[in-house]
Parts: C-alpha cells; structure tokens; sequence
C-alpha cells in the first residue's frame, strides 16, 4: 500500500461509435482509455476514481521474450450495480492482482474499456487512475539500530559476585526518569540579566 | 387543649428556626464555612501523617498571615512549608502550592518594585533551604545553586522560580536514588563498591541520558533499552571478567554520588 505510483500517460479517451463520429449525435456508450507504461511493471494494483461508468474491461500488453501479446485480465467488472442509479458512480476503486485472470507481469500498456448502456448520463469516464506496482523484498524502512540489539544474549552471563541487574537497572531507570523530568520543565524564561529594557541599544549601552 | 398544644407547638418551631437562620448568618458573615473548606481541601491535597499537627499549622500561618509587615525570615519559612505539603510528582498540586509560595515572596513589596517577580535574594534563599530539607549537603548542592540561582539585587519572574523549585526538588529525590544504587552496587554493606562497576554503570546512565533528540517517545524507547536489566547485566560483566571480582580498587560513596550529581547538573539550564 505505501509503494508509490509508477509513472505513466494517460491517452484521452476515444469513444466508440456506430456511424460517423461528427454527424451523429448520439451519445457514445463506450470509451477506450489507453495507459502506457515507461518501462514493463509487475502490477500489484489499478486504482482509480469513477465518474458514471457502469462496467469496466481491462486488458493488458505482456512483453514476454520479444512479442507483446494482448490479454484480458478483468472482463466487464461492474462498477455501478444498476447503470441508471446514482450507486458507485463517484467511488473510489482499486483492482489487486489477485482479481486478475492472468498475472499482470512485465506490463507495459493497460488499455481500460469502459461501457455505459443507460442514456440517463451526458458523459461518463474514470479519473485519478494510478498503477502500483510489486513491493520489493529488501525495501523496508530502515530499522533503528537499537531494536536489533533488544534479543537477548544467547550464552547466559555469569553474573557470580555481580550485584543484581534488576536492582541496579530499576535503580538507574528512576534516576534517568527524574533527569527527563528537570530537562523537561526546563523554560526559556529568563531573568533578563543582560537586557535593557528587552532590547540592545548601543547607545543605551554607553550609559549604563 | 388542642389549640393551646398546636399553638405551643408552633412558637418552639418558630424559636428553633430562629436560631437556625442566626446560627447559618454567622457562618457566612464571618466566612468560617469558606475557612474550614479551604482547610479541608489543603488537607485532602496533601495527605500529611499527622493531620491534627497539620491543620494546627495551616490555621497558624493563616493568622500570621493576616498581620501586616511579616518578616522576610517569616515569608521564607511559610513560603518552605507550602513547599512541603506535595510532592513533586503530584504536579497539580505541587504547582498550586508553588504559586502560593511565589506569591507569599512577592507581597510585602511595593508594586513597582515587585513587578518583575521575587527579590533575588530571596529566591536563592528559597532554594539553599530547599537543598538544605531535601537532605542535601552544602557540598553536593553548591554546583547545583551555581547554575539556577540569580544575584541578590535581580528579580526572579514566576517561570523561573516555579523551574528553580522544581529542580531542587527532583535533585533531591535523585541523590537519594543514587545513594540506593551505591548500596546497589556495593552488594554488601560494609564494604565500598569496585571501581569498575561503578564507572561501568554511571556509563550506562550516561549512554541513555545522551540519546539523540529525536521524537519523544522514540526517544524514550531508545533510552529504556539502554538501561534495561539484560543490558545492565552485560556491562557489569564485561568490565568484571570472573577472576578479578572483589580485587580490584573501590569506589567510596561520596565520590559516587559526586559523580551521579555531576550527570544531572551537567543538564541543568544556567539561569541568565
């Protein structure tokens, strides 16, 4: 969830038509959104943000050895439950790999087909679209050093003659907690011992 | 009969609440119902052993208190035992009973000289008899006063005094914490305590009072982990390998706590 976003272009829609686009007037009920991808990505998730868009196809580009090959990986995905209402129209969506029919590995374009079949809405598409791909095994935050050094030390001590540690320990925790304490309180009020009159004059300085 | 009787009844009635409403004007007209709540409440914030010898002294300072020209030696002392009825570590109370202190120290005073706060002379005063009830000795003390106490003619503003009170205070609980862990480490009563442990185990002390700045709680997790009874353990362990255990050269009590006091000092902000 924390990985970020890898960079793609997001082509504008292209809406499909019976007929000629500029002299029919009616409203198109399909739009194909394009992504390509900078370099091929293992996917881990699609999100994005819906604006009326009843079902959604997503397919892929897998470069693998050195064809691309077209795949489906999610097939007419509901995203409105009754296309006319106004449920999940302006939800928020993510798709995981584990949803997806095939593994989305080496991805180098998405192609998002988004069907509308009622004519209640002017225009519909899908916003904020984002790809996260696979985290990595070895990009962990960094640890602090001292969290590594809290298991305890396998051979046991010989702690003949020693003076008890949980006496000592309990004794200096006190000692330490009452130094936070003062350190704590401490103000940065002053006595104003070298001020004058809350202000450095040099003039004033001569004087005094 | 019966009216003598009903009327007999009503006049005692009558008398009786008479000397109820008297009896509820003379508590509020003289302000004694506010005096006892107030001494209540001071008895219920500090909790004393001898509630009888405290209510003896409050009432004391109370009419003492309203004499006018009191004494400087008199408002310090009275200032002291306010100090005394809570402990640091109750921080409401403590800070209630350090404002009534302050003011104690500022009133008697004309206005315009007591604007900026208490008379510097007193402060330090305040704070040497502070040391001086906490158990501390005037050795132990004076790096202490050094740091937080103001010259005589300088005036001390609330924060300040509130701040010096406080660090008395703790310092005085933290030398006798590190008496205990002297006794701790020496394992045995009568004799002094091996060098080595006690340099390995101020070290620790040292280690986790100067873990990076960062956020607090961070901070504190990094500090406790430090000292906790594993890691003790381990450093007494290794500056005493088996052999040499009860040989080598002691460390006697007072340069011990010189040593612990000079951690806590060594933090403590210098007044200016």
């Amino acid at each position: 969830m924390s990985a970020k976003a890898v960079s793609c272009t997001i082509k504008s829609p292209v809406a499909l038509q019976i007929g000629d686009a500029v002299s029919d007037s009616s409203r198109p009920g399909v739009y194909i959104t394009d992504i390509t991808l900078a370099e091929p990505v293992n996917i881990q998730e699609i999100s994005f943000k819906n604006y009326y868009t009843a079902y959604v196809t997503v397919r892929l580009q897998r470069r693998q050895g050195g064809s691309a090959k077209w795949v489906t990986c999610l097939r007419n995905y509901c995203l409105m439950s009754n296309p006319h209402a106004e449920a999940g129209s302006h939800d928020y969506f993510s798709i995981y790999r584990h949803q997806m029919l095939t593994e989305p590995d080496s991805v180098t374009t998405v192609r998002l087909i988004l069907r509308q079949p009622s004519s209640e809405w002017l225009n519909f598409s899908i916003e904020e679209i984002n790809i996260y791909p696979c985290a990595k095994e070895d990009s962990e935050r960094d640890v602090p050093a001292w969290i590594s050094t809290l298991t305890p030390v396998e051979e046991p001590l010989d702690l003949n003659g020693l003076p008890d540690p949980e006496t000592v320990s309990s004794s200096i925790q006190q000692m330490w907690a009452l130094t936070e304490i003062m350190q704590a309180s401490q103000t940065a009020a002053s006595i104003g011992r070298f001020d004058v009159d809350g202000s450095y004059d040099v003039k004033l300085l001569s004087y005094t | 009969m019966a009216e003598k009787h009903r009327a007999g009844v009503e006049i005692m009635s009558d008398s009786k609440s008479a000397r109820a409403a008297g009896d509820e004007q003379l508590l509020s007209q003289s302000g004694v119902s506010a005096l006892l709540r107030g001494a209540l409440l001071r008895l219920l914030e500090s909790r004393p052993e001898d509630p009888v010898g405290f209510l003896a002294e409050h009432f004391a300072h109370l009419s003492s208190e309203a004499e006018d020209g009191a004494s400087e030696r008199q408002s310090v002392s009275r200032a002291l035992w306010h100090l005394s009825l809570a402990h640091h570590s109750h921080r409401s109370a403590f800070n209630n009973n350090v404002r009534v202190a302050y003011e104690l120290l500022t009133q008697g005073v004309p206005r315009r000289l007591s604007a900026g706060g208490v008379r510097g002379r007193l402060y330090s005063e305040m704070l040497r008899c502070l040391c001086s009830e906490g158990g501390l000795s005037g050795s132990t003390a004076a790096p202490l006063l050094r740091r937080v106490q103001s010259h005589d003619y300088e005036s001390v503003p609330f924060e300040l005094f509130r701040q010096g009170v406080l660090t008395c205070a703790v310092f005085a609980d933290y030398i006798r914490k590190s008496q205990c862990l002297y006794a701790a480490v020496a394992s045995a009563p009568d004799r002094p305590a091996e060098r080595t442990l006690c340099h390995a185990v101020l070290s620790t002390l040292r280690d986790a009072l100067e873990t990076a700045d960062g956020i607090d709680v961070a901070r504190y997790l990094e500090a406790s982990a430090k000292i906790s009874p594993a890691k003790v353990a381990q450093a007494m362990a290794e500056v005493q390998p088996r052999a040499q255990r009860h040989d080598g050269p002691t460390m006697d009590a007072q340069e011990f706590e010189d040593a612990a006091a000079a951690l806590f000092i060594a933090r403590v902000r210098t007044v200016t």
